[in-house]
C-alpha cells in the first residue's frame, strides 16, 4: 500500500483537527496531504466524520451479536460467519472470489480487516453499550450484527449518531426501516409486513377461510409489528378473524399459562409469535401439551437453530426464513460449502445475513474507493444485486429495505429431519408479489436522517 | 369453552408452576430456618440438578462448548427419567455435603452480606464452568415419551397441560411430604428444630449440632436436585437457569415465611395461581402482579404467611 509514516502523521493531524471542530483546519491539513492515500481510508478528499479516516492499515469492523439470552443460538452462528466474512476478505475464498467482483481477497481498499466482537445478551441497553464500545476504544468503521429488533434499532441509532455504518443482520421488525429508520442503516432481512404478504395465501389455501386465530407475541418491537402484520393480512387476504393477541414477556420460559389459554380460546389457528429459544419453546410446548391436536399451529417466522431445538414439535408448522441452505441457486450452495467446510456444519439463515452483510459492506466501500461514510451509504442506496443466493434484488434508496424474496417453510417430521435440514420449502415468494411503495406501508413512516456531509 | 374447564385449567397451571417454585422454597426455607445461611447459590444446585438430569435421563448432542471441542460432541447416559429420578437426588445431596463443609461452615458465623457475597459468586462460578464446558446454547430435555400430551382420561381430558405437569405435581406433593414427616415426626427432626429455637441449649445437652445440620443441607439441596430433573423438561435448559430461577425461589420463602415448609408450599401455591390467574385475565400485568402481591403479603405480615416472629433471622 502507499501509506508511510509521513501518511499516518497526517491523519493523526486531520482527527486532532476534527475533535477541535476546527473545520478549516481540516480543510487545509486535507490539501496538504498530497498523493498516495486518494484511494484509502485516510483519503485526503473528505473530512473527519465519526471514525473515518482509519488510523493505520486495518480496518476494524464491529461484530455485536447475542452470545447469552434468547437468540445465543443465533448469535453463534453469526459470529462463525462474520469470521468467515473476515477470513475471506483478507485471504480470498468464498463469495469474495466468486461472486463480489468489487473485492480482491486482499483486505478492503489496502487495509487489512480486523473485527472486534461484542454480546448484546438479547438486551437493547447491553447492545448499545457494547456498540458504543466498539465505536469509541475500537474505531470500529462499520458496526453489524441483530438478533433482536430492540437491539437492533437501539445500535442503528447509536450508529447514526456516532455516524458509523450499521449493517444490520437479523432484525425483523417493520419500525427498523419504517419509523426507526436511519440513513446510517441498511437491512437485508426482510421484515413482519413481507412475512404476513408471504405467509397469508399459503395458510388460506392450506388450511381455508373463515378460519379464527389467536396469537401469543413477543412483547417489544418484534413481537408487536408481527402481531400486527400478521393481523392485518390474515384478515385482508384469508379472510380469518382474530380471536385475541396476547403479550409475553421475552425470554419467558414456561408458556404453560399462556398456551392453556389460547387452547381454551375455542380458535381455530394459534400463531406463536416468538423467535429463537423463546419460538423452539413455546411450539415444543404447545405440543407437549397436545394444543397441536385441535388447533393449527403457525410460527411466522423461524430459522434452523430454532427448528433444531424444537425438534419434532415443528413436524406441519408453517413459517418464513431469512434463507436456508436448501435453496438450489449457485451463491446458496457456493456459502454452504464454505461454510461446512470451514465449521462442519451448515449453516443458518442468520449465518447467511452475517456473511452477505459483511461483504455487502466492503464492496461498497471498494465501489465509493473510500471508508467515507456518506459515500459508502451512496453506494448502497439503490444498489442491484443478486449475489448472495436470494435472486434478483435492491437495497431500497428510499427506506434503506432489501426489496426480495421471501422462502416460506413448513416443518419437517422428525423422522425426516436431518443435520441441516429440518423444513420443506413450500415456495419462494416473488418480490414482485411483496412488498410496499416508497409511500406507503412501514416505509411511509422512514424519514432517513442526515448523511453528515450536507 | 366451558368455564368450569377453564377454571381447572388456570388451577392445574398453577400448581404445577408452583411445585418447582415449592421445592426449591423448601429446601432454601429450612437451610435459612436451621443454619441461618442465605444461600444465593441454591439456584445454582438446581442448574446441577437440571444438568446431571439431562446426562442421566438422555442423550444430547452438544453444538458447542469445550466438551464439544474435545470432540465429546454426544454425551449422555440414556437410562430414562425414573432412574435420573433416583440418581440426581444423590449426586447434588453429596454436592451439597461438599459445599456444606467448604463453603457454609467457614460462612456461618458471618453476616448475612458475606454469605450473600460468597454464595452469589459461587452460583456465578458454577454458571460460567457450565457455559464453558456445555457451551450458552440451550439443550433440548424432552419430556418422557410416557407422558406426552395431554392425558387421555374422562376427567382431565381437554385440558391442555401436558401429562408431566400433572407428575410435577405429584412428585412435588410425595417430596414435601416425606421432609415435613421427617422434621416433624422423627428424632432428627426434634434436634434440628430444637436446634432452630436455641442451638446453645442443645448443644449442653450433648447433642453435636453440626451433623443434622450438614444433613439439612444436603436434604435441601438433593431436593433443589430434584426440582432440576423435575423443572428441566418444562424449561429451556442452558446455564442461566439457576440465576433466574432464585428470585421466585426466594420470593416463595418471604411470603409462606422462613423457617416453615408448610409455609413454603403456602407460598408456592399462591404464587403459581397468581401468576396463572393473572396470565388469563390481566396477561401483561402478570410480572408485576406477583411483586405486588408478594410486597402486600409482607407488609400485612412481614414475618410472611406461616413464618413465627422471633424465628426468621
Amino acid at each position: 500500500m502507499g501509506s508511510n509514516g509521513g501518511n499516518v502523521d497526517r491523519r493523526d493531524v486531520i482527527k486532532a483537527a476534527g475533535a477541535a471542530g476546527t473545520a478549516g483546519l481540516v480543510g487545509l491539513a486535507g490539501c496538504s496531504g498530497g498523493g498516495g492515500g486518494g484511494g484509502g481510508g485516510g483519503g485526503s478528499e473528505y473530512p473527519v466524520l465519526g471514525n473515518y479516516p482509519i488510523e493505520g492499515d486495518t480496518a476494524t469492523l464491529g461484530f455485536n451479536v447475542p452470545q447469552s439470552g434468547p437468540y445465543a443460538s443465533e448469535g453463534e452462528d453469526e459470529l462463525r460467519a462474520y469470521e468467515l466474512a473476515v477470513d475471506h476478505l483478507n485471504n480470498g475464498g468464498g463469495w469474495v472470489d466468486s461472486q463480489f467482483d468489487d473485492l480482491s481477497g486482499d483486505g478492503v481498499l489496502d487495509y487489512q480487516i480486523d473485527s472486534v466482537s461484542g454480546d448484546t445478551a438479547t438486551d437493547a441497553d447491553t447492545a448499545r453499550q457494547s456498540a458504543s464500545r466498539m465505536i469509541q476504544r475500537d474505531d470500529a468503521i462499520m458496526v453489524t450484527g441483530g438478533s433482536s429488533s430492540a437491539v437492533a434499532i437501539a445500535v442503528q441509532e447509536l450508529c447514526q449518531r456516532e455516524k458509523v455504518l450499521f449493517m444490520a443482520c437479523l432484525t425483523h421488525s417493520n419500525e427498523t426501516t419504517g419509523a426507526n429508520c436511519v440513513r446510517y442503516g441498511f437491512r437485508e432481512m426482510f421484515n413482519a409486513y413481507m412475512t404476513g404478504q408471504a405467509l397469508a395465501p399459503v395458510l388460506r389455501d392450506e388450511y381455508g377461510s373463515d378460519l379464527e386465530f389467536y396469537q401469543l407475541y413477543a412483547d417489544y418491537s418484534w413481537g408487536q409489528t408481527v402481531q400486527e402484520s400478521m393481523n392485518q393480512f390474515l384478515t385482508e387476504t384469508a379472510g380469518w378473524e382474530q380471536v385475541d393477541s396476547v403479550a409475553t414477556p421475552l425470554g419467558t420460559s414456561d408458556y404453560s399459562s399462556y398456551l392453556s389459554e389460547a387452547a381454551n380460546s375455542g380458535a381455530d389457528v394459534l400463531l406463536l409469535d416468538h423467535y429463537g429459544l423463546d419460538g423452539a419453546t413455546s411450539v415444543s410446548q404447545a405440543v407437549d401439551a397436545g394444543i397441536d391436536e385441535n388447533m393449527e399451529l403457525v410460527v411466522p417466522l423461524y430459522n434452523r437453530p430454532m427448528a433444531e431445538a424444537a425438534g419434532a414439535a415443528i413436524e406441519g408448522v408453517f413459517g418464513t426464513v431469512a434463507w436456508d441452505s436448501q435453496i438450489d441457486n449457485t451463491p446458496s450452495q457456493e456459502f454452504l460449502q464454505v461454510f461446512q467446510d470451514e465449521y462442519d456444519r451448515v449453516p443458518s439463515g442468520p449465518a447467511q445475513l452475517a456473511y452477505s452483510q459483511t461483504l455487502q459492506y466492503a464492496a461498497a466501500v471498494e465501489r465509493a474507493g473510500t471508508f467515507y461514510p456518506p459515500e459508502v451509504i451512496r453506494q448502497l442506496e439503490g444498489y442491484e444485486y443478486s449475489n448472495i443466493g436470494m435472486g434478483p434484488e435492491t437495497m431500497r434508496a428510499c427506506d434503506h429495505q432489501a426489496q426480495r424474496d421471501v422462502p416460506v417453510v413448513r416443518g419437517l417430521p422428525e423422522s425426516e429431519q436431518q443435520e441441516g435440514r429440518y423444513f420443506e420449502i413450500i415456495n419462494i415468494t416473488s418480490r414482485d408479489e411483496l412488498g410496499y411503495a416508497c409511500d406507503a406501508g412501514p416505509a411511509a413512516e422512514c424519514e432517513l436522517g442526515e448523511y453528515g456531509d450536507e | 369453552m366451558s368455564f368450569h374447564i377453564e377454571a381447572i385449567t388456570v388451577l392445574l397451571n398453577g400448581l404445577q408452576q408452583g411445585a418447582i417454585y415449592i421445592l426449591l422454597a423448601v429446601g432454601l426455607s429450612i437451610i435459612l430456618g436451621t443454619l441461618k445461611f442465605v444461600n444465593f447459590a441454591h439456584g445454582a444446585l438446581y442448574l446441577i440438578g437440571t444438568y446431571a438430569g439431562l446426562l442421566f435421563a438422555l442423550e444430547i448432542n452438544l453444538t458447542s462448548g469445550l466438551l464439544q471441542e474435545w470432540g465429546y460432541g454426544t454425551l449422555g447416559l440414556d437410562l430414562g427419567y425414573i432412574p435420573a429420578l433416583l440418581l440426581v437426588p444423590v449426586v447434588v445431596f453429596v454436592v451439597g455435603l461438599a459445599m456444606e463443609r467448604w463453603v457454609v461452615e467457614p460462612f456461618k458465623d458471618r453476616p448475612d452480606t458475606d454469605q450473600i457475597l460468597v454464595t452469589f459468586g459461587l452460583a456465578i462460578v458454577v454458571q460460567e464452568v457450565f457455559r464453558i464446558f456445555f457451551g450458552s446454547s440451550s439443550l433440548p430435555f424432552s419430556q418422557p415419551a410416557w407422558a406426552e400430551g395431554a392425558p387421555q382420561v374422562p376427567f382431565l381430558a381437554g385440558i391442555p397441560i401436558s401429562s408431566w405437569r400433572y407428575y410435577v405435581i405429584l412428585i412435588t406433593a410425595v417430596l414435601v411430604a416425606i421432609v415435613y414427616l421427617l422434621v416433624e415426626y422423627t428424632d432428627f427432626g426434634l434436634v434440628v428444630r430444637a436446634g432452630t429455637r436455641d442451638p446453645e441449649m442443645v448443644e449442653l445437652l450433648g447433642i453435636r449440632l453440626s451433623r443434622p445440620y450438614i444433613a439439612v443441607f444436603g436434604i435441601g439441596a438433593a431436593l433443589a436436585g430434584v426440582a432440576g430433573v423435575v423443572g428441566g423438561p418444562l424449561n429451556p435448559v442452558n446455564p442461566t437457569i439457576g440465576n433466574d430461577i432464585l428470585v421466585p425461589a426466594f420470593l416463595t420463602v418471604v411470603i409462606g415465611g422462613v423457617g416453615s415448609i408448610a409455609g413454603a408450599t403456602l407460598g408456592g401455591v399462591i404464587f403459581g395461581l397468581t401468576y396463572a390467574i393473572l396470565v388469563a385475565t390481566f396477561s401483561s400485568w402478570a410480572q408485576v402482579g406477583l411483586y405486588a402481591i408478594a410486597a402486600v403479603i409482607l407488609l400485612v405480615r412481614p414475618q410472611g404467611l406461616l413464618g413465627e416472629e422471633g424465628v426468621a433471622p
